[in-house]
C-alpha cells in the first residue's frame, strides 16, 4: 500500500478512527461527531434513531460500530448469570464525519471543511509485552468441560456447542502496526481496527453474518477447520472436509440453522443457499463456507434483523438459545465484543455485519484473544484444544 | 390454517416456510406462549423439533392431548417423539447420534400414505429415539432408518396424526416438500 502523508499523521494522532475492510481495499472512518454507548435501557432508542432518519442517503449517513455478547444474548431474552467482568462497554457505535477510501488511490470525503488541521502532536505509541500470554482454561479444565457438554448432547439438550477459551497477557499495543502487520498475511475478508482512546480492537475475522442491500439479505456462515502444512491445498481442503463425516455434518447444522434465522425475517419460498460447502483459504488454515441468501419480508425493522440472525450461530452451536443458556452457565469470565458483531448500519437500513472473532481486544493494558470450537458428538477433546490454538495463531504471532 | 408450536429450536422457522408453500396462513408460537385464539382456529397442529425430551413440555403434551382426533396432528423430530411420548412410548437415548446426517429411510409399512419400500434421502438431528416394541391403536411405524432400523415415521391415518423422527425441512431432505404435501392433504 502507498504511503500517505495524511493517513501517516492521522495514524499518529491521537484521534480514534476505524478500519474496515471492503472489497478491494480499506475504508477509513473518523472524526466522529456521536459515540454511542448502548445497553438494554437505550438501545431500542437506538434502532428508533435510525428508523427516523431513513431517508437521509449520503455516504456518511451511518452508524459504524459494534454490539458485544451480552447485549445480543439480552437482546433473545437471554439472561447471563454473574460473571468476572472488566466493564468493557457493551456496544459503541460511532457516527463518522470523514470517510477516507484506501484503494489503489486514496480519496477523502468529509463534512468537515479543515478536517486536516485537526491533527494534535504526534505520538507514536511502539508496542510492549508486559507479560507473556496465558490461557484461561487448561487441557484439563478443557476436558472437564467438554465432557459435561458432551453428555448434554447425548440427552438432546444441545447438538452443537462451542467452547470459548481465553489467551490473555498485559501488553501495551500499537493497533495500528498490529492491524497492517496483520493484512499482509491474513487480509480476511471482515477484518477490521477500532482505536479508541482507552481500548483497541484488531480483529481478522473471516466471517460475514448480514449483508443487506434494499430487501435482500445474504450471510456466509463458516463451520469447519482445516489445518494448512506445505502439502495442503484448496483441493484436498475440499475432499478432506467432504469425507469427514464430523465436519460436514458440524456444517450442515449450521447451514440449516442460519436458514432458519433468515427465514424469520425472509419472504417464504425466499431464502436459498446460493453456493454449498465451499473451501476458503487462509493464513493457517482453510475453512468450508456455504452461502445463503434471501428477501426480506414487508415491515421487518432493523431490530427484527438483529434479533433473528445474532449473535450469529456458527459461533454458539446449535439449537441457539438452550445453547446460549448452557454456554452461559459454565463460562465464568465474559466474552467482552468475543462472537458480538461489528459493522455499519446505514440510516436507510442497509447493514453490513461480521461475527466478531479472531479479534484482539486492548484494554486497561490487557490484550485478550478469544477463541472458540465446536463439541459435536464425535469430536475429541484434544483436537478441538488445538484447533483453538490454531485460530488464535495468527494473533498471537504479532505480539513476536 | 396451520399452527406451529415451537420448542425454541432453530430449525423451526424452515418449517414456517416449508408449511407456507401450501397454506397462506401459518402462524408460529413458542411453546410458552400459545395464542388460543389462533391456536383454536387452526385446521393443522405441528409440533416443532427442538432440545431435550418430551418430558420437559408438558403444555404441549396438554395440547397435544386436548386437540388429539380434533385437528390433524404433525410432529417433527421433537414433535415426533412428543406424539410417541403421548402414546405411552418411551424416548430413550440412543447409542450412535445423527445431528446433521443424512440418511437413507425406507417406506416399511403398507399402510402408509407413501408406497412400500419407497427410500428417501434425509437430514437428522436427534439424539433420542423410539424405545421398542411400541404398539398403540391406530398407529403404524411406516418408514426406518435402512442402516439401524430406527423409527423414522408414524401415521395413525383414522386420528390424523403423523409424525417424522427426521426433518422434512433441512437442506439434506431430498423430496421434503413432496412429504409434506402429502399429509397436508390427506
Amino acid at each position: 500500500m502507498k504511503k500517505n502523508n495524511y493517513l501517516e499523521k492521522l495514524y499518529n494522532s491521537k484521534k480514534p478512527f476505524i478500519i474496515y475492510k471492503v472489497n478491494g481495499g480499506y475504508d477509513l472512518y473518523t472524526d466522529f461527531s456521536k459515540k454511542l454507548f448502548l445497553h438494554n435501557k437505550n438501545i431500542n432508542k437506538f434502532f428508533n434513531k435510525i428508523k427516523k432518519n431513513k431517508n437521509k442517503n449520503s455516504f456518511l449517513d451511518l452508524y459504524i460500530g459494534f454490539f458485544g455478547y451480552e447485549i445480543l444474548c439480552n437482546l433473545n431474552n437471554v439472561k447471563i448469570p454473574k460473571q468476572r467482568d472488566i466493564k468493557f462497554p457493551k456496544s459503541i457505535f460511532y457516527k463518522p464525519e470523514t470517510k477516507i477510501k484506501i484503494r489503489k488511490n486514496i480519496t477523502i470525503k468529509s463534512s468537515h471543511k479543515n478536517y486536516r488541521e485537526l491533527f494534535d502532536k504526534k505520538i507514536f505509541s511502539k508496542n510492549k509485552i508486559l507479560t507473556a500470554f496465558k490461557i484461561n482454561i487448561d487441557i484439563n479444565k478443557y476436558k472437564n468441560i467438554f465432557n459435561q457438554f458432551s453428555k448434554k448432547i447425548k440427552e438432546g439438550e444441545t447438538y452443537q456447542i462451542k467452547i470459548c477459551t481465553k489467551y490473555k497477557n498485559k501488553s501495551l499495543i500499537n493497533p495500528v502496526n498490529f492491524f497492517w502487520r496483520l493484512m499482509k498475511t491474513n487480509a480476511a475478508p471482515e477484518s477490521f481496527m477500532i482505536r479508541d482512546k482507552n481500548f483497541s480492537i484488531v480483529s481478522c475475522s473471516p466471517e460475514t453474518l448480514i449483508e443487506k442491500t434494499g430487501n435482500k439479505i445474504k450471510t456466509k456462515p463458516i463451520a469447519g477447520t482445516w489445518r494448512k502444512t506445505r502439502t495442503t491445498n484448496m483441493r484436498k481442503a475440499l475432499s478432506f472436509f467432504k469425507n469427514n463425516i464430523k465436519e460436514t455434518k458440524e456444517h450442515n447444522m449450521i447451514v440449516d440453522m442460519e436458514r432458519s434465522d433468515m427465514s424469520k425475517i425472509c419472504k417464504p419460498g425466499t431464502v436459498k443457499l446460493s453456493k454449498i460447502k465451499y473451501v476458503e483459504e487462509y493464513k493457517h488454515l482453510y475453512h468450508y463456507v456455504t452461502k445463503i441468501k434471501g428477501i426480506i419480508k414487508k415491515n421487518i425493522t432493523t431490530k427484527d434483523i438483529i434479533v433473528a440472525m445474532m449473535p450469529g450461530g456458527s459461533v454458539i452451536g446449535c439449537p441457539k438459545i438452550s445453547t446460549l443458556n448452557l454456554l452461559n452457565l459454565q463460562e465464568k469470565e465474559s466474552r467482552n465484543i468475543f462472537t458480538g458483531s461489528f459493522g455499519i448500519i446505514k440510516f436507510n437500513g442497509d447493514m453490513r455485519f461480521n461475527i466478531i472473532i479472531r479479534s484482539i481486544l486492548n484494554f486497561k493494558n490487557t490484550s485478550e484473544i478469544s477463541v472458540a470450537s465446536g463439541v459435536v458428538i464425535d469430536s475429541t477433546a484434544n483436537h478441538e484444544f488445538k484447533e483453538n490454538y490454531i485460530k488464535a495463531k495468527s494473533l498471537i504471532d504479532l505480539y513476536r | 390454517m396451520i399452527y406451529i408450536i415451537d420448542h425454541k429450536d432453530s430449525f423451526t422457522h424452515n418449517i414456517v416456510h416449508q408449511f407456507s408453500k401450501f397454506d397462506k396462513q401459518v402462524e408460529c408460537e413458542n411453546f410458552n406462549n400459545i395464542n388460543i385464539k389462533q391456536l383454536n382456529k387452526a385446521d393443522v397442529l405441528v409440533l416443532s423439533p427442538g432440545p431435550g425430551s418430551p418430558i420437559n413440555y408438558p403444555e404441549t403434551s396438554m395440547i397435544y392431548k386436548k386437540f388429539k382426533k380434533k385437528k390433524k396432528i404433525i410432529g417433527i423430530c421433537l414433535g415426533f417423539q412428543q406424539i410417541l411420548f403421548n402414546e405411552n412410548a418411551k424416548i430413550i437415548q440412543q447409542n450412535k447420534i445423527y445431528h446433521g446426517f443424512q440418511s437413507s429411510v425406507k417406506v416399511t409399512s403398507n399402510y402408509s400414505l407413501f408406497k412400500k419400500n419407497k427410500e428417501f434421502k434425509v437430514g437428522r438431528y436427534h439424539s433420542l429415539k423410539l424405545k421398542e416394541p411400541f404398539f398403540s391403536n391406530n398407529f403404524e411405524i411406516t418408514m426406518r432408518c435402512k442402516i439401524s432400523d430406527v423409527a423414522m415415521a408414524i401415521e395413525n391415518q383414522t386420528d390424523q396424526i403423523y409424525g417424522f423422527q427426521f426433518h422434512p425441512e433441512s437442506f439434506l431432505t431430498e423430496n421434503g416438500n413432496l412429504l409434506i404435501k402429502k399429509i397436508l392433504s390427506a
